[in-house]
């Protein structure tokens, strides 16, 4: 069965911070464990599972994700259906997952994963709203910016949002760059209302305290 | 005024062409759940304990819960225009609320917005809601008087300048109408007033702002007001930014004096907050800080040295009890940290006796200090009558036979309790009350049927005031009753009770 399952969160609902920070944690022992066994690249297998596996076979990552069925019962199915295909030291790591319960982390442990390798390999993900979407000339503008600026490698993540009006925001971790013609409007409008204010305070002083004229 | 609308087209086009827009740059994070006037966010690492943040509908929160994975936000306005997802902004700035004269005569919620329909607050300057109160070398001895106008308090429990002095009671006992007539007292003696009604009902406090602006006392008071209506973060908020308006005065070397109006329902605010913030609840379910959230609130009344100008913030904080309970929680607490109280008696009040004070567990604790010399002259043993009037009084009415002296001491003490009570909003210049005092001390109206006390109270102020005004402004200038001045205030009385007995 490879029908698509009903989105029910919009892209931008995070996930439980708490479920992320222990998502954190395995993504870590994972990679450190696969160092001290020699493996040269442990994100290969996972990619594999999470992709493969779970993405083309909801109905298992159904089961997997299951609290109604037994940790037992898992097992076996992980015996049966994950050890021949994989290494040893992956098995045992979704044995591990499946023993404390964390199974449903998989996929948010791979994100952790590749997030952590881009972070170490000097790259780090960039998000980028713009009105329209960007030119191949101004992409390439941009990351050559970003990178002399910021001292990593951006990857950038673009989106289109017509609401904008024009101009961008640019998004590195929790800062936020925007110079978008949306909030400069929203400045100037500001200011202006702020000056009218005034100009409408000083003309009532007026009438109520003459003397000041 | 001529309407040029050339002139504003190149005024706005001018403002237009000047303006440079710049990157603005921000921390943001994003909502994951919100309700119940609170949010959660993740992201904002590096946000500020009580930050101000503000989300994309214009509503405005602060930074109340620092977690490992999130951070907890407190809204302060409409929680229904937030989402989940929302991104939230992170402002850099404390929570701070505009000051300054503007202010005067406006009636605004606790973030500064205007509520009385007279158009935008007009002001530049802003104070943060939260402010170190000063500290110890920072300060001076109270001991400039605050007249409250009151007779039995000005005697009894005289208020100082920088002074905390808690107003107790239950509920219909006369609390808030010792606050507002101490803040009508305060007219032509440069004291500012800020008036900080926190959980009241909409209609009470339009009640007192009608009554502050028919006694001419809104010029120069501030109402900060959050109803029961407003989320409990505006309630929570209040007196913090009532604070902040009264300090910039104060810094300026003015004379101020606020009302929290009241502090059990703040603390009951501040237990929701913190319950819905999953901060664990001790006793009565208010949080483990419900005791500094009103001891840094209080703190800040002080009477600065004369290097920060010798301004002062005098405080006071009005606390509603349950049945006469003083020791419940919030009671105690606030009695603990204010410098005495001044406690309100339903059985006093149903008796007639208002303001319904309960003289023996009254108390200020800066005492003499904060009296005048004439005050302090004559108001010494007046407590100790009364209580002895008291006692005195419970034996009687077991109907006993008394001797001559002892009946004699107690028609005075009616007398006195008579001439204590005093109706609401008409406060009285401490040189009446001198007067007033004085007499009934004296014996000058133990001649006076008890029911007319109030009434030949009135003829003498009206008798001093038309004929011994020189009397009078002498004892205004001199604040004290020299040897002179009592000469002549006991010759006055002479003839005023010689008039009296001569009509009757």
């Amino acid at each position: 069965m490879t029908e698509m399952r009903l989105k029910t969160r919009p892209d931008s609902v995070l996930e439980d911070p708490g479920a992320l920070a222990v998502a954190g944690l395995y993504a870590r022992s994972y990679l450190s464990a696969a160092q001290s066994a020699g493996i040269a690249r442990p994100q290969d297998e996972m990619n594999a599972f999470v992709d493969e596996v779970l993405g083309r076979h909801v109905q298992f990552a159904e089961i997997i994700d299951s609290s109604f069925i037994s940790r037992a019962d898992k097992m076996a199915m992980v015996d049966r259906v994950v050890a021949p295909q994989f290494s040893e030291f992956f098995t045992n790591f979704i044995r591990v997952l499946i023993r404390h319960g964390r199974i449903e982390l998989v996929s948010a442990i791979r994100n952790v994963m590749v997030r952590a390798q881009e972070e170490a390999s000097g790259q780090k993900r960039v998000r980028i709203r713009s009105a329209r979407s960007l030119s191949e000339e101004s992409r390439r503008l941009l990351t050559e910016q970003l990178k002399n600026k910021l001292g990593f490698e951006p990857i950038l993540q673009e989106s289109v949002d017509e609401s904008l009006i024009g101009g961008l925001i640019i998004q590195v971790g929790d800062s936020v760059y925007d110079s978008s013609l949306r909030s400069r409007l929203k400045t100037l409008s500001g200011r202006l209302v702020e000056k009218a204010l005034n100009e409408i305070q000083s003309g009532r002083d007026r009438f109520s305290h003459p003397e000041r004229d | 005024m001529k309407f040029k609308a050339d002139e504003i087209a190149s005024v706005i086009q001018k403002e237009i062409e000047d303006f440079r827009g710049q990157i603005q740059t921000a921390e943001v994070g994003r909502v994951i759940e919100v309700g119940d006037g609170i949010a959660r966010c993740t992201g904002l690492s590096n946000v500020m304990s009580g930050e101000m943040l503000e989300f994309p509908s214009g509503t405005r929160g602060f930074a109340f819960n620092l977690e490992e994975n999130s951070v907890g936000v407190v809204i302060l306005g409409d929680y229904l225009k937030i989402a989940e997802g929302d991104e939230v902004r992170a402002t850099g700035k404390l929570l701070s609320v505009p000051v300054g004269e503007a202010l005067l005569g406006r009636m605004v919620d606790p973030l500064g917005n205007p509520l009385d329909g007279k158009g935008p607050v007009m002001t530049s300057e802003s104070r943060p809601v939260e402010w170190l109160a000063a500290g110890v070398a920072e300060r001076q001895p109270v001991k400039e008087p605050l007249q409250t106008g009151i007779k039995a308090i000005d005697a009894m429990t005289p208020v100082g300048r920088g002074q905390r002095e808690l107003i107790i009671g239950d509920r219909k006992t006369g609390k808030t109408s010792i606050a507002v007539d101490t803040i009508l007292n305060q007219k032509d003696t440069g004291v500012i007033c800020v008036y900080v009604a926190c959980g009241q009902r909409a209609s009470s406090i339009a009640g007192v702002v009608e009554v502050l602006r028919a006694n001419g006392a809104l010029d120069y008071t501030i109402v900060v007001a959050a109803t029961s209506s407003d989320p409990a973060s505006l309630q929570y908020v209040a007196p913090y930014a009532g604070a902040a308006m009264a300090e910039y005065f104060m810094y300026q070397g003015k004379h101020t004096l606020i009302v929290y109006d009241d502090l059990s329902k703040q603390a009951v605010a501040y237990r929701q907050l913190s319950l819905l913030m999953r901060r664990p609840p001790g006793r009565e379910a208010f949080p483990g800080d419900v005791f500094y959230c009103h001891s840094r609130l209080l703190e800040r009344a002080v009477k600065l040295n004369k290097e920060l100008g010798g301004g002062s913030m005098t405080a006071l904080p009005i606390i509603e009890t349950l049945e006469g309970e003083v020791s419940a929680y919030i009671p105690t607490n606030v009695i603990s940290i204010t410098d005495g109280q001044i406690y309100l008696e339903p059985d006093l009040f149903w008796k007639g006796i208002r303001p319904a004070i309960n003289v023996g567990v009254s108390v200020s604790r800066v005492g003499g200090n904060a009296q005048t010399k004439a005050m302090k002259k004559i108001a010494g043993s007046l407590r100790l009558d009364l209580a002895a009037f008291r006692e005195l009084e419970a034996f009687a009415q077991l109907g006993t036979e008394l001797d001559k002296d002892t009946q004699a001491q107690l028609d005075r003490g009616y007398r006195m309790v008579e001439l204590l009570k005093q109706r609401q909003f008409a406060p009285l210049h401490v040189a009446d009350q001198v007067v007033a005092i004085y007499a009934g001390t004296k014996g000058y109206f133990d001649k006076v049927p008890v029911a007319k006390v109030a009434e030949t109270e009135a003829l003498l102020h009206e008798f001093i005031r038309t004929e011994h005004a020189d009397m009078r402004d002498k004892l205004v200038a001199e604040a004290a009753l020299t040897d002179e001045i009592e000469g002549k205030l006991k010759k006055a009385l002479e003839a005023f009770v010689a008039r009296l007995a001569s009509k009757s």
